[in-house]
């Protein structure tokens, strides 16, 4: 009996070792899975979630954004600004690129020259004039005028291999090209200087990264040696996934897979309030109800957002009164929900349409969390001041041309902010709608305010924070008090992973986790 | 023979000229593939530029034409999402369908043959009447919610199965991506298996049963008996094989409509497949893949009825395919 | 000692309202060699008992009480491996329908040599032999090529042979021939009586010949056992009972048969069959609904058919040259006058139904004309029309149960033409169809009542009223009788002509049975393979016969007139 337990023993402490050898600290794989995998590994494609995930996983940007909205220095190790129109960064030394070029400032001219030609990129860059080579660690980003948001956007600067994509590919076509309905070189290749590379990737199957060597943070806690990530597109199979042990986090979770998740001690939920905002549009241009102020807001006072976010959105969401979620420049801590309906039954009758109307609604079933049902229940709030609503619910690809043609009268919008700031939703929501300057492009109430319009354009130019905090709060005192649309809340963030996947530390309002950063115990 | 599969040819060109005319008629109705590829911040001027480039703002007849002189050439549009040929995207996703539907026809074929054909046998039998009440039940029973309770069950609880997707394949002859030659594969083909055969289950459980019952009672059964033939031989010979006629018939259609169920049961588990994949092009607004795959099906389903008439042409010697003279 | 004895042989079906009793205190006896006639009607239980001999009974039936006897063996109460070694061995089986009798999917070799093995145990290759031989026996040429041979290749008549021949594989002593001849043509049915009648002989074999068919038991049999609802009331030599029977229910089955070689007003009828219902109300089509068709040309020729001409693809190829086409009617041409009953003879495959069927609209042909009350019915331009004549023209199937759907009441089934053409004001119609049920016999309350409540005379009644209903002025009856027992086949008969003697009907009779054609038509056509052979005055027709295929199915009728000669002298008509 001792022999055989001395002998186990011997053999126990055989396999430990080569374990220990084999599996030391940084070798361990993250089985992850999202929703959606990116359409493509040339991350100037498109200007989207999953595009800005797969950057920070394969590329680094000149800084990017902490958890608490500050920015943290990544490919730009300090920067001041040096004029009026100029901020100047200094550059990390000794960045390898995953092809094993080294990073230079030249690489991120050629990267800023190709974001100025990208459809969805372009228009983030539309204040920038130039980014200037100073010497090989020293670069200016030049806007044409004072701008307050040059940081924001560099949070989007994300230098490509220049030499990498130089030249042609075996088709003839340039490598470096740009191409949205088709394969490119690009598309299909990649070399950044984020902490993973691709090592292979089946189209909506899977794609599998594997840590970078020369990756140039050492100091990273993270200690993922490989990614294999894959996309889960069903809910409850994410959710299953992760419960059987089959993936090790995913995202994003789903309000009714909460209580799955918590209720079991081998993994854990992370949440995090978000910064997409949703809400009804008013079209004044199809209902002459809709431009007088009183109907609007007595809408405006009908709807429970708060009974939303608890009944719906089972707490999921932060009740919203205004656009800009905290944290932003514009988040005014006065306006406060104001569900009130004895208020609004008084302004239905003060505006003269005590018996109310009969309105259209359209909202998406399959685009923002529980919009089916928000939408429902939005138009069985209004029904109580009379206003009939005829809803119809449609899948996203049908919803969008049916937004662009403004075909009801009140339509559903989720926004959440490309430049992480307040102005960004004035600019689209909020303006004025015009062809020529752009703005005011998903504005489909055709709510049009002065004030709005050039305090928002004022703000756009101040580069001090505090006055331009003043401006963009009082655009949104000027949108509440116009009742310009109905907000309802802005949806929450969650993910979830195995106990020891420690996600906490490396996921952010943005929802582009750090992987790179991710510790597992 | 050759006149036969000749016929048939012309037949699938036909189907699939009618579809893609069909589908081209309403891709309009699909969708906005722009906004799929396209961030929110892009203009709708940009995104008409776009459409102009891409040929999407042309008539419908001169879109038509473009897409039927590529089809000639073997082109049947390129994928928005997958950004390569749709046939390159559906072949490369042909057999991990072709797989499930396999595995779930043989769960059918080798569950529904002997339960239908001894429930037939002794219909009174208590087991016969269990499976008939079980085969009502699960009739009516989703495909989607058979699948998430297999999934709740077996990975969840009991931690049994692999969750999702198809672990891990073996290539065969270069092309092919095989489950069958794994154990993590065919562990990952099970549930999805039987989350897709569960649907067909009864109902072929009730059709072998009702045509074995029908057979039974024939005359040349009858006669069989007069013969004096022993029991064994005049189920498993006579009546089985006659039996199998008209289950082969339906069968076969209902494999085709097997592989219209794989895009919800491929949906639930992730299975890398062409229902799913043509799910996500639904969902993407990916025209060129949507037509592509609803023409593929077309086609698909001339060649599975073309199938099942050869089979049922070397079952049944009254079917004469193949030209011979009597 | 007889080679099977059975002694008041009981036979039950129990049923949720008690128990039927199909077979009641049976006791009769075959002797080696000697051909035993079963005779009766639907219901009498004549092939119960053949099935419970060998206990292929369907369920819930049982033998209830009585003792069968084979060799001196008791063979009634054996259960499982014990009866199933008698089946096929000892007693041999043949079924009515050939077609059915042989598993399509097996050669004819398979077929046979399992049974030989099975009842013979001996190797493949004897038993192979065998069936050569057996098959060489029942008349099959080139037995070798046609072993190989799926059922579907052999004509009716052969796979009937064939049937005998694996009846007679296990060499049993007794065979068991369940209406036989019943689906076959009258040139077959000759044909595959006689080898019964041989083989019975040569190989001493007993046999018990079940059939509905006076003919048949007067040609082959050498007794005869009459059957009625399950009792045995008349058994003796064939000529005895037929010449002279005893019993009055065999003396009226007996004249109710349609005699070919003697013309009669009306057919007796049998009393002791389901009765008419009594006390009904016969209306006067003078004044009624009924009488009062509308729009009637008089013409003399009520239909008249030229050159008429439909091939079916019988093998289909690419190329035009290479398929294969079978001639369903060819060249016919012949008219029907007012008034007039023509029949349309010939044997299986002969165009008749063909002809019905484009009459009827249900088919269209290749080229020719038909002109009905002076519209011509083919490729007219007027649609319109060719409706409103069509409506005046009806048809009477085979089989009245598949035509009748089976989840309407038969008020509504009678009501829909009516309705249909408009041919009555709405409040007016339920009084019409109930004068019509009254009309044919089957009384206005059964109105209520689905297709399934009915046999198989009283549907083919109901489908007589439907057919009256949109008051036709020709009646196109497709066999209409081959389905139904003699004695109701004497009703619906009967039936018939009176409507056409009150109504004025002009009625195309289609039928293989030259009997009933004797009875019913004025004039009548005989087909052959699409071609009409010879047309003649129905006495003529009979009495003098041109055409040489005429000849051989008149002197091929199955006859007893022979033999009943005296019976019918003397019954009162």
């Amino acid at each position: 009996m001792k022999k055989q337990l001395g002998f186990i023993g011997k053999v126990s402490g055989l396999l430990l070792t080569s374990l220990l050898v084999l599996n030391p600290a940084t070798a361990k794989t993250l089985k992850l899975a999202y929703d959606a995998d990116p359409v493509s590994l040339d991350i100037h494609e498109q200007l989207s979630g999953g595009m800005l995930q797969l950057s920070h996983m394969t590329h680094d940007p000149l800084v990017r954004w902490a958890q608490d909205l500050s920015f943290e220095p990544r490919l730009a190790t300090s920067w001041e600004r040096t004029d009026e129109n100029t901020v100047r960064f200094k550059l990390r030394e000794g960045v390898k690129f995953h092809s094993g070029n080294t990073l230079t400032a030249a690489d991120f001219k050629w990267t800023f020259d190709r974001l100025k030609t990208s459809k969805d990129f372009k228009g983030i860059f539309s204040n920038f004039k130039a980014l200037n080579v100073i010497d090989d660690n020293t670069i200016d980003l030049v806007t044409d005028g004072p701008y307050p948001l040059v940081m924001h956007t560099a949070t989007y600067i994300f230098p490509m291999d220049s030499k990498f994509y130089a030249g042609k590919d075996e088709n003839g076509k340039d490598k470096a090209e740009i191409v949205k309905d088709g394969a490119s070189y690009a598309s299909t290749h990649t070399s950044g200087t984020g902490p993973f590379k691709v090592t292979s990737r089946e189209q909506g199957v899977k794609v599998v990264f594997d840590r970078f060597a020369d990756y140039w943070d050492k100091d990273s806690k993270g200690n993922v040696s490989q990614v294999v990530m894959t996309p889960i597109k069903d809910n409850q199979t994410r959710v299953a996934a992760l419960l059987s042990g089959d993936v090790d986090f995913i995202a994003p979770v789903a309000p009714n897979e909460f209580g799955q998740i918590e209720a079991n001690d081998k993994v854990q939920l992370v949440t995090m309030a978000g910064t997409r905002v949703i809400t009804f549009q008013l079209n004044q241009e199809r209902r002459e109800e809709f431009k007088d102020q009183k109907v609007r807001q007595a809408m405006a006072y009908a709807v429970n957002n708060e009974g939303i976010v608890q009944k719906i959105m089972k707490g999921f969401a932060t009740t919203a009164s205004q656009m800009s979620p905290k944290g932003y420049l514009g988040h005014n801590e006065s306006l406060k929900p104001r569900f009130n309906l004895e208020k609004a039954k008084q302004l239905m009758s003060e505006s003269g349409y005590p018996d109310g109307f009969t309105v259209t609604m359209m909202a998406p079933n399959n685009r923002y969390v529980n919009d089916e049902k928000i939408a429902q229940a939005v138009a069985a709030m209004l029904s109580k001041i009379n206003i009939k609503v005829d809803l119809k619910t449609m899948p996203k690809a049908q919803y969008w041309p049916e937004f662009d043609k403004r075909a009801a009268d009140m339509l559903m919008i989720g926004w959440h902010s490309d430049t992480e700031d307040s102005a960004n939703f004035y600019e689209f929501l909020a303006m004025t709608p015009n062809k020529e300057t752009g703005m005011g492009a998903y504005n489909s109430g055709n709510y049009s305010s002065k004030m709005v319009d050039e305090t928002t354009m004022k703000a756009n130019k101040e580069t001090d924070d505090a006055k331009r905090a003043a401006m963009l709060q009082s655009i949104e005192k000027q949108i509440y008090d116009d009742a310009a649309f109905i907000p309802l809340h802005w949806q929450n963030l969650a993910w979830a992973s195995r106990k020891g996947v420690n996600i906490k530390p490396i996921v952010n309002a943005m929802n582009f986790p750090y992987i790179g950063d991710l510790a597992i115990d | 023979m050759l006149q036969f599969l000749l016929k048939r040819f012309l037949q699938a060109i036909v189907v699939m000229l009618i579809i893609s005319l069909l589908s081209f008629s309403i891709k309009d109705k699909l969708g906005d593939p722009l906004r799929e590829m396209t961030g929110q911040s892009v203009s709708e001027a940009e995104r008409e530029v776009m459409r102009d480039e891409m040929g999407l703002n042309d008539p419908f007849l001169v879109q038509y034409g473009r897409f039927i002189k590529d089809a000639l050439h073997g082109d049947l549009g390129t994928s928005y999402f997958h950004k390569l040929p749709t046939m390159t995207v559906i072949l490369k996703k042909l057999p991990a369908t072709l797989e499930l539907t396999f595995a779930a026809s043989l769960i059918i074929i080798f569950l529904s043959i002997p339960l239908g054909v001894f429930s037939a046998i002794k219909p009174k039998h208590w087991f016969s009447k269990f499976i008939m009440a079980v085969s009502i039940v699960g009739i009516s029973i989703p495909v989607f919610l058979t699948a998430l309770a297999l999934i709740y069950i077996f990975s969840v609880k009991l931690g049994w199965m692999p969750s999702f997707g198809r672990g891990e394949t073996v290539h065969l002859f270069g092309y092919w991506e095989t489950n069958f030659l794994t154990k993590d594969g065919i562990l990952h083909i099970i549930m999805p298996a039987i989350a897709l055969s569960s649907i067909m289950l009864p109902l072929f459980i009730r059709l072998v049963r009702a045509e074995m019952l029908e057979v039974l009672s024939s005359e040349y059964v009858k006669f069989a008996k007069a013969k004096g033939l022993k029991a064994g031989k005049i189920y498993f010979k006579h009546a089985l094989k006659n039996t199998m006629l008209p289950v082969i018939t339906v069968g076969g259609v209902q494999i085709g409509i097997m592989v219209a169920y794989t895009i919800l049961t491929e949906s639930v588990f992730q299975w890398p497949g062409m229902g799913f994949m043509f799910l996500e092009a639904v969902n993407r607004s990916d025209i060129p893949l949507i037509v592509a795959y609803i023409m593929f099906v077309g086609f698909l389903f001339v060649v599975v009825n073309t199938l099942v008439d050869l089979l049922y042409g070397v079952i049944n010697p009254t079917v004469n395919l193949l030209g011979k003279s009597k | 000692m007889s080679l099977l004895e059975i002694e008041n042989l009981t036979i039950e079906f129990p049923n949720r309202h008690g128990t039927e009793v199909a077979v009641d205190k049976v006791s009769l006896s075959v002797n080696a060699g000697e051909i035993l006639g079963l005779v009766g009607e639907s219901g009498a239980g004549k092939s119960t008992i053949g099935n419970g001999i060998v206990q292929l009974l369907s369920k819930p039936g049982r033998v209830a009480a009585g003792k069968v006897t084979l060799n001196g063996e008791v063979i009634s109460g054996l259960q499982g491996e014990s009866i199933r070694k008698i089946r096929g061995s000892k007693i041999g089986f043949i079924f009515q329908d050939p077609m059915t009798s042989l598993n399509p999917l097996f050669t004819i070799e398979n077929q046979m040599v399992e049974t030989i093995i099975n009842c013979l145990g001996v190797s493949y290759k004897e038993a192979l032999e065998r069936s050569i031989e057996l098959l060489t026996k029942v008349g099959i040429p080139e037995p070798e090529v046609r072993i190989k041979q799926y059922p579907h290749q052999f004509s009716g008549g052969m796979r009937q042979r064939v049937v005998i021949a694996i009846a007679l594989s296990g060499e049993p002593d007794l065979i068991i021939a369940d209406e036989p001849t019943t689906a076959l043509d009258v040139s077959v049915q000759d044909q595959i009586l006689k080898l019964i009648q041989d083989l019975c002989t040569d190989l001493q074999v007993g046999c018990i010949l079940v059939t509905h068919d006076m003919g048949v038991i007067a040609n082959v049999t050498n007794r005869v056992a009459v059957l009625y609802r399950g009792k045995l009331v008349e058994i003796g030599e064939t000529k005895d009972v037929l010449g002279n029977p005893q019993h009055p229910y065999t003396q009226s089955l007996i004249s109710a048969v349609p005699l070919a070689g003697k013309k009669v007003d009306r057919f007796p009828l049998v009393e002791t069959i389901e009765s008419i219902e009594s006390g009904l109300k016969s209306i006067d089509v003078t004044t009624h609904w009924l009488g009062q068709s509308s729009q009637h040309h008089n013409t003399d020729d009520l239909l008249i058919i030229k050159d008429l001409n439909l091939s079916f693809l019988t093998q289909d190829a690419f190329f035009k040259k290479n398929r294969k086409r079978l001639q369903a009617t060819d060249n016919v041409s012949f008219s029907v006058k007012q008034g007039e009953s023509f029949g349309l003879v010939g044997e299986s495959g002969s165009g008749k139904s063909t002809i019905a069927r484009m009459i009827a609209g249900l088919q269209q042909p290749d080229s020719g004309s038909i002109v009905y009350d002076g519209v011509e019915l083919i490729n007219n331009p007027d649609k319109e029309k060719v409706k409103s004549v069509r409506q005046r023209l009806q048809m009477i199937f085979q089989n009245p149960y598949s035509s009748l759907n089976s989840r309407m009441k038969i008020k509504d089934i009678i009501a829909e033409p009516i309705l249909y053409h408009h041919l009555a004001k709405t409040n007016e119609v339920e009084g019409i169809v109930g004068d019509l049920l009254d009309h044919v016999g089957l009384g206005r309350k059964s109105g209520v009542k689905y297709p399934h409540e009915f046999s198989g005379g009283q549907r083919q009644r109901i489908s007589i009223a439907r057919a009256l209903a949109t008051r036709p002025r020709l009646l196109i009856c497709d066999e209409p009788t081959s389905a139904l027992d003699v004695s109701v086949q004497a009703q619906i008969l009967n039936l018939l002509k009176d409507l056409q003697d009150e109504l004025g009907l002009t009625m195309l009779f289609i039928s293989h049975d030259l009997p009933v054609i004797r009875q019913m038509c004025d004039r009548v056509a005989i087909m052959r393979q699409g071609k009409i052979l010879e047309l003649q005055q129905t006495e003529d027709l009979f009495e003098h016969p041109k055409d040489k295929y005429t000849r051989e199915l008149l002197d091929l009728m199955p006859r007893f007139d022979d033999l009943t000669h005296d019976l019918n002298a003397n019954s009162h008509v």
